[in-house]
């Protein structure tokens, strides 16, 4: 099944040394051509034109293993898993992905709002690269995990954003990955739906799966991760057991957030 | 070169993708008005009749079967216009969607471009019935050639396509600028005017009629009005030139888009 081989299961899943994201500062502004004659004629005058989004980051997640990524907002945990995607290229260091991956980055991030669901769901599955007879063959497991009923053939700027959630978790993990990368998702939906979602990312870990997690919801960590990494300022701060880096993650945002209150206003 | 052709692995291996892509753009193009695909066939007519108003009756400078003379400019113009300004957004307006998934960008601009080749196949409706109706006599068997001449507009469309997709990225001046360089080009092409016309413009403005001459659409423009307004076969040389040009530049475009995709998710 897997178009890359999945290799010995002794093997790590993801492997990741030495890892750095560099972003252009002159680039990410939104860029107009009077920027860049103003670059130009001050002869790019700024020196500290890009900042370390990640950097010096190392780790391996094996298969059956689920790491948790946490950490303050800015920390670099989007960045880190764009990367393990292979959305953006890493500026240094070294990233091997072992096996079929599929990311739930931000759920129906390729929906188009004028087409209907199951349209929706065919050109999702493109854009994923999803080998088209396959997703064919499982869009009826989607719409039934979805659970959007008679709505299949509604255009998706009539879906609720719960029903839009369900069907872009139904369609990401519809494809047995060997890894898989979710970026704060599990929040979304209804109760009922949580608890679905739940179960079924329990189901991936379990086939000997390997995930990454990026989360604020403390809970998921320390009940379902059984590794857990704390990043803040694009740094690895600590790594190991969930609960020790959950504590060690509060303490240090506690002390943060003291530090911010103590300062003259 | 591996940039070029991993460039045709990306756009062969997601050819899915693109129909998808062609056909979800269709279909909303189709949804947004009342009409839907009939502006198809009404635009192109109502600009025709326009310029026939305005250069005809107004100016006084037409030629024989005016309307003809410029419906057979204005629905490739269109075509051009409107598949470069899809393809300008193609790359930007998906900007969520490069952020979170992993995908061949240049499948974007690529599928905006072939979107547009259904609006011209539909623009063959009203040249047709423009034909059948009003020019009968001008009917002829060259007009079997008009996809020969839109193989080579479809070339060099692409190939500016591809890379103004590119370049809007880093420059979003590029799709405001884009809509007056498209009107300033469609007026420096033969499109309202002949070649007969360009001559006598270099008679006294020689830089702006060098310029009309070296301008893709010359020979494009002026092939199309051979093949459907005055029934001969096309100046191939010319033909051929542009094709040759617009692979060249294609092949540019392309190793461009592939040199600077990875940036994109970053800029973005």
């Amino acid at each position: 099944m897997a178009n890359q081989p999945a290799g010995d299961s002794t093997a790590p899943a993801i492997e990741v040394t030495g890892l750095g994201v560099r972003y252009s500062l002159r680039l990410t502004r939104k860029n107009t051509l009077r920027n860049s004659l103003a670059h130009l004629v001050r002869r790019n005058g700024g020196g500290a034109g890009h900042f370390w989004a990640l950097r010096d980051v190392s780790f391996r997640v094996v298969h059956g293993e689920s790491l948790a990524v946490i950490g303050p907002n800015g920390a670099g945990k989007s960045t880190l898993l764009q990367s393990l995607a292979g959305i953006i290229q890493p500026t240094e260091g070294e990233i091997t992905i072992r096996g079929r991956l599929s990311s739930l980055l931000t759920l129906g991030a390729g929906f188009d709002q004028e087409l209907s669901g199951r349209e929706n769901i065919l050109l999702a599955g493109a854009f994923l690269g999803i080998d088209d007879g396959e997703i064919q063959r499982r869009l009826e497991d989607i719409v039934a995990f979805a659970d959007i009923g008679q709505f299949i053939d509604a255009a998706i700027k009539t879906y609720s954003s719960g029903m839009r959630a369900r069907l872009g978790f139904a369609i990401a993990t519809s494809v047995d990955p060997d890894i898989l990368l979710l970026d704060e998702v599990l929040a979304t939906g209804d109760q009922v739906f949580r608890a679905k979602s739940k179960e079924r990312v329990l189901e991936l870990a379990k086939g000997a799966k390997a995930i990454v997690l990026v989360t604020h919801d403390m809970h998921w960590v320390t009940e379902f991760c059984n590794r857990a990494m704390l990043i803040e300022h694009g740094k690895v701060i600590a790594e190991g057991q969930p609960e020790e880096i959950v504590r060690l993650h509060e303490t240090r945002s506690e002390e943060a957030r003291r530090s911010v209150a103590a300062l003259p206003a | 070169m591996g940039l070029i052709r991993a460039a045709w692995t990306d756009v062969w291996s997601r050819r899915k993708l693109i129909r998808y892509l062609v056909s979800a753009d269709l279909k909303k193009k189709g949804r947004d008005t009342l009409f839907g695909n009939v502006w198809w066939v009404l635009d192109p007519l109502l600009q025709m009749v326009v310029y026939v108003v305005l250069v005809s009756i107004i100016f006084k400078r037409s030629e024989d079967d005016y309307a003809l003379f410029i419906f057979a400019a204005i629905l490739p113009w269109k075509w051009f216009s409107s598949a470069i300004g899809d393809a300008i957004t193609s790359v930007s307006g998906q900007d969520r969607l490069i952020k979170q998934v992993q995908f061949p960008k240049i499948v974007l601009p690529v599928a905006a471009i072939l979107a547009g080749i259904t609006q011209f196949a539909f623009g063959m409706i009203p040249l047709a019935a423009l034909l059948g109706l009003l020019y009968a006599d001008r009917i002829s068997p060259t007009l079997v050639l008009i996809p020969v001449v839109a193989a080579v507009q479809l070339v060099f469309t692409l190939a500016l396509g591809v890379l103004a997709a590119a370049l809007n990225v880093f420059f979003r001046d590029i799709g405001n600028l884009s809509r007056h360089v498209l009107r300033l080009w469609f007026y420096l092409s033969p499109a309202l005017y002949g070649a007969a016309v360009v001559d006598q413009i270099g008679g006294s403005q020689r830089l702006i009629a060098d310029l009309i001459r070296v301008n893709p659409f010359y020979p494009i423009l002026n092939a199309y009005r051979s093949v459907i307004y005055e029934g001969a076969p096309p100046d191939w040389t010319a033909l051929g030139g542009v094709l040759g040009i617009s692979i060249v530049f294609l092949l540019v475009a392309v190793w461009f888009f592939k040199r600077v995709e990875p940036t994109f998710a970053k800029v973005l």
